[in-house]
């Protein structure tokens, strides 16, 4: 699954709002004085399409790219290669005007809404920012687009006048969501955006989350490490271990049929309220390996328990089987 | 007899008038079993813990009936008495392994201070022994471990680490405080297999504090559930996951994101109430779908047998429970309001 996914050229959706082609991110650390240095590999080549309307969610554990991913998804950086395009426009080698213009259409929400607000500006001033930012309106008019969205997110009026610390961290989510769609943007990527919360509060914010795609047609991507809110909210579902895909495709068929090992183990990993005690749960070996020194071949086969000589040395390639791809040289077997 | 008993605890911060943190909290576990304490951030589940740790400080207050471990009364106990009896036979995990590790000593060195206090060995025999737990809690390469400091380790290592050092003078209670919220799904069933088979072999019991049901689904025998600082309900596993006596383990079930496949999720308005804003009958009827005028009242935590289950429930028209007692649902209108308050959420 180290394979960079090559297959650039691969047919996009007609209505796609944003294409990730081979998308790659790599750092480069120092290892101290007299050793050369080392390259983090932190996402390796990922390739998806976002739909209006439809959430991609990204899922593995913590170190295995999905923030990278977030941070280049909203040009926060800008990847090593590969290509990534916005509503048609490719974003390396745009020009800082359509640049601006792109990150307008690629909003975020952030895990931790104690600190992703601004604790000395006004609720309404927080909100009413991007538009002072992005657009020509009137103050008064600002005041309207705030006032409308609030309402939208289940704030009062009065909360206009509001600091961050009279809120609680369920209402606290809701003012960072209800700035992440002040531009109507055509993708909101959310990274973690209820693992902070309790889980009655995140009930609340994940029904938010739904009512408003419904309403603007906002494509998501919604990365998280908690499968039974993944299996909730999303369409699709991408599997990430160490920078690269796992397992990608419709959500119900990764749920009831996972075929790559990674997939596999993650959801037996996960516990349930009602446990079925006879599927024996597959023993969960071994951590993350170091990102600074990948293994050779299969990145997962250290952990996994079908590995073999092959996955030793030969990389497999994220291939299409049974309705998705996976990067396993042995997912039919799981069939 | 229980091996720990808990009778009317109550904690408070500041002065007599303060508005407890903990309130009137019933509790016992006995021996080898697995206790498993759930609610939502600020429903005291911590700092019931705390207090039987002894980690409650001034302006902190403590009151109890009753606060026994192991027939002696933790509310008298004091100073090396209490030292002895702390760490040894009632130890505790807390969720961060990264700050409940000391970042300036070596893991081998923090496990036989642990050692040294007591069981009293040193030298060779307590590094033995240390060995012997960093091999107990499943560590790879232990002996090249005991010399490593904590900044070395991952989230799951540390962890195991702060469990080997809960574990070394074998404790008969072990308190784990969301042992595993800090941690990945993988290491989660790592650590949460680990702390299973410890309890097993061991048969020491466990007390688990935490706000993930699912994992109490798997691992629990008895569950208590907290709100506001109160017991809501007790029962016994999987019966409170089938059949919840209190509306509000209903609704925390309910919000559970599994097998709901995109449907709006059901969810109880607004938030648990602060201190400021305590409503003045049953503590969920604000937000409760099924309140009724006899709320207004404070209802006490009773115990029930139903169908040879028993458990108890603070609730004057429990779920699951004598259907034909049950009032009708009232519209929102007609339900008892105690404050306009907005906290309260039913706006």
């Amino acid at each position: 699954m180290a394979a960079p996914d090559l297959n650039t050229n691969a047919a996009k959706p007609a209505d796609s709002v944003l294409t990730a082609r081979a998308l790659t991110r790599h750092y480069h650390v120092s290892r101290g004085m007299f050793k050369g240095q080392a390259t983090v590999r932190a996402l390796n080549g990922v390739s998806f399409d976002l739909v209006p309307g439809k959430t991609l969610a990204v899922v593995g554990e913590s170190g295995c790219g999905k923030s990278t991913l977030a941070r280049a998804l909203t040009l926060i950086e800008e990847p090593s290669s590969g290509s990534l395009s916005i509503g048609g426009h490719e974003v390396s080698g745009a020009s800082a005007a359509v640049r601006k213009q792109l990150r307008r259409d690629v909003q975020m929400v952030f895990q931790n809404p104690y600190a992703s607000l601004n604790p000395r500006q006004k609720i309404g001033d927080q909100l009413a920012e991007p538009l002072v930012i992005n657009t020509n309106l009137s103050r008064s008019e600002r005041r309207d687009r705030v006032q409308a969205m609030m309402q939208q997110v289940g704030l009062r009026p009065e909360h206009y006048q509001r600091y961050p610390h009279m809120f609680s961290g369920g209402q606290r989510q809701r003012i960072a969501v209800a700035r992440a769609m002040m531009l109507n943007p055509k993708v909101l990527v959310a990274d973690e955006p209820t693992s902070a919360l309790d889980v009655s509060i995140q009930a609340q914010v994940l029904n938010l989350f739904m009512d408003l795609q419904q309403e603007f047609q906002t494509a998501y991507v919604f990365i998280s490490h908690n499968l039974s809110v993944v299996r909730h909210i999303a369409d699709d579902v991408m599997v990430m271990y160490l920078g690269c895909t796992a397992e990608k495709g419709p959500r119900d068929a990764l749920f009831e049929k996972p075929l790559h090992p990674y997939t596999q183990m993650l959801l037996s990993a996960t516990p349930s309220l009602q446990p079925d005690t006879s599927k024996p749960r597959i023993k969960v070996q071994g951590e993350l390996p170091n990102p600074l020194d990948p293994p050779p071949g299969c990145v997962f086969h250290r952990r996994c328990p079908y590995a073999t000589e092959r996955c030793k040395t030969e990389v497999p390639v994220l291939r299409d089987v049974d309705n998705r791809q996976v990067a396993c040289h042995y997912a039919e077997n799981f069939l | 007899m229980s091996l720990l008993e808990i009778q009317n605890l109550n904690v408070r911060f500041g002065g007599k008038d303060a508005i407890p943190v903990v309130e009137g909290l019933d509790l016992t576990i006995d021996q080898g079993e697995v206790l498993a304490i759930v609610g939502e951030s600020g429903s005291g589940k911590s700092v019931t813990m705390m207090s039987v740790m002894g980690l409650i400080e001034a302006p902190g207050e403590v009151t109890a009936n009753r606060l026994n471990f192991a027939g002696q009364d933790l509310l008298k106990l004091k100073g090396r008495a209490r030292r002895q009896l702390i760490g040894k036979d009632l130890s505790m995990v807390f969720q961060d392994p990264m700050t409940a590790l000391n970042p300036s000593y070596t893991v081998g060195y923090q496990i036989e201070e642990v050692i040294h206090q007591h069981l009293g060995l040193r030298g060779r025999e307590a590094r033995q022994r240390a060995l012997q737990l960093l091999e107990r809690v499943e560590i790879p390469g232990a002996a090249s471990r005991l010399s490593a400091y904590p900044h070395q380790l991952s989230g799951g290592m540390s962890q195991r680490v702060a469990i080997a050092m809960a574990i070394a003078a074998e404790p008969k209670l072990l308190i784990a405080d969301e042992p595993t919220t800090a941690l990945d799904v993988t290491i989660q069933a790592q650590i949460m297999d680990l702390l299973l088979n410890l309890q097993r072999d061991e048969g020491m019991a466990l007390i688990l504090i935490t706000h993930d049901l699912a994992v109490v689904a798997e691992t629990a025998q008895r569950v208590c559930v907290m709100y506001a600082g109160q017991a809501v309900e007790t029962g016994v596993v999987p019966d409170i996951f089938q059949a919840p006596k209190h509306p509000y383990t209903e609704a925390l079930l309910a919000a559970i994101p599994e097998h709901s496949l995109g449907e709006r999720l059901s969810t109880l308005p607004g938030i648990v109430p602060g201190r400021y804003d305590r409503p003045k009958g049953c503590l969920l009827s604000p937000r409760c779908p099924y309140a009724q005028p006899r709320c207004l009242e404070r209802p006490a935590l009773e115990p029930y047998t139903h169908n040879g289950i028993s458990g108890s429930v603070r609730c004057f028209f429990p779920r699951n429970l004598n259907p034909e007692q049950w009032p009708e649902v009232l519209p929102e209108s007609q339900r008892p309001s105690h404050l306009p308050g907005e906290a309260h959420g039913r706006a």
